[in-house]
């Protein structure tokens, strides 16, 4: 006796169709949560604040890479791992150990992109300064 | 004389359950299918690859208002290599449902004022291709900023299972 296969295909492909529909791809999406500048009514404001900020400038190289600088530091991080690293350096918290640097954990921390450099580098250098574990980070308007 | 219908006694009838449950499986996928369609805020993209990222896990559905600044389009192919290797020009922004020129700002912000008056409490997440360049993504902050909201939550790609998340300010 044959058993009646294309009820038992129907099904299957039903079910096939099933996972394939319910499966996700791509991998999961998270949050950084970033504090925006307030007060008047310019975009963001020129910081007028007494304590020095430490601004990172990222220019454009190449079509899609960057260059990570610290102004006033002549050392160029190659990568943001090590723009972390040096960060961190920089940093001046005696709870944690870290005596060497002379910005304090809540002292501003700019982000200057030029206007050409890809979303992806400016994200990464705000990941790599909260790894850092400063508290005050902002991003600067664009500059030509 | 039994009779020739009667042979074998009175048959049992069997319910064939196979269209059955054929039927049930393709409403089940016809509903999920609806009902991802109707929560399908987001554009697709590729939202930044950070080294050893630091995000947390976002909001529901419910729980946030999603800024998206959409890429041009492209095929899941060309793609596939280096995704930063793509046209950095936004296509159009999309605040909720809502969908605006690249360059309405105006509408951007008027449309997030209107929304955190309906939802006080929600996050406001800004989704945004990793290959958009810096001097497209930083005046749509600017436009999040004149709406008076002062947190806003920058979406990244999750770290693999187990990694630690760090949330700043206060």
């Amino acid at each position: 006796m044959q058993p009646n296969l294309s009820a038992m295909i129907d099904v299957i492909f039903l079910l096939l169709i099933y996972f394939v529909t319910t499966a996700n791809f791509t991998p999961d999406e998270g949050a950084l949560t970033v504090k925006l500048p307030q007060g008047t009514g310019k975009t963001t404001q020129d910081l007028t604040l007494p304590q020095r900020p430490l601004n990172i400038v990222l220019s454009p190289a190449g079509e899609v890479e960057c260059r990570i600088r610290i102004e006033g530091y002549p050392q160029a991080p190659a990568g943001f791992a090590e723009l972390a690293t040096l960060l961190v350096q920089l940093q001046y918290d005696p709870e944690r150990g870290r005596s060497s640097g002379a910005f304090k954990p809540d002292s501003p921390v700019v982000i200057r992109p030029k206007a050409g450099v890809r979303w992806q580098h400016v994200a990464n250098a705000f990941n790599a300064a909260v790894r850092a574990r400063y508290t005050n980070i902002n991003f600067a308007q664009v500059s030509k | 004389m039994p009779s020739q219908i009667f042979h074998r006694g009175p048959t049992t009838p069997q319910m064939n359950i196979t269209p059955l449950i054929d039927v049930v499986f393709l409403l089940i996928i016809f509903f999920m299918l609806v009902n991802n369609i109707i929560s399908e805020q987001s554009v697709q993209m590729i939202v930044p690859q950070l080294d050893e990222p630091t995000t947390r896990e976002l909001l529901d559905d419910s729980g946030r208002i999603i800024v998206n600044i959409a890429p041009a389009e492209y095929a899941h192919s060309e793609r596939q290599g280096n995704p930063l290797l793509f046209d950095g020009e936004a296509r159009f922004i999309r605040v909720g449902l809502q969908t605006f020129a690249a360059d309405d700002l105006d509408g951007v912000t008027a449309a997030l004022v209107e929304a955190k008056e309906a939802f006080p409490d929600a996050e406001v997440v800004l989704r945004s291709d990793g290959a958009l360049y810096y001097g497209v993504v930083q005046p749509v902050m600017g436009a999040i900023t004149r709406a008076g909201i002062d947190t806003i939550n920058l979406v990244a790609f999750m770290p693999e299972r187990g990694a630690a998340t760090i949330q700043i300010g206060e």
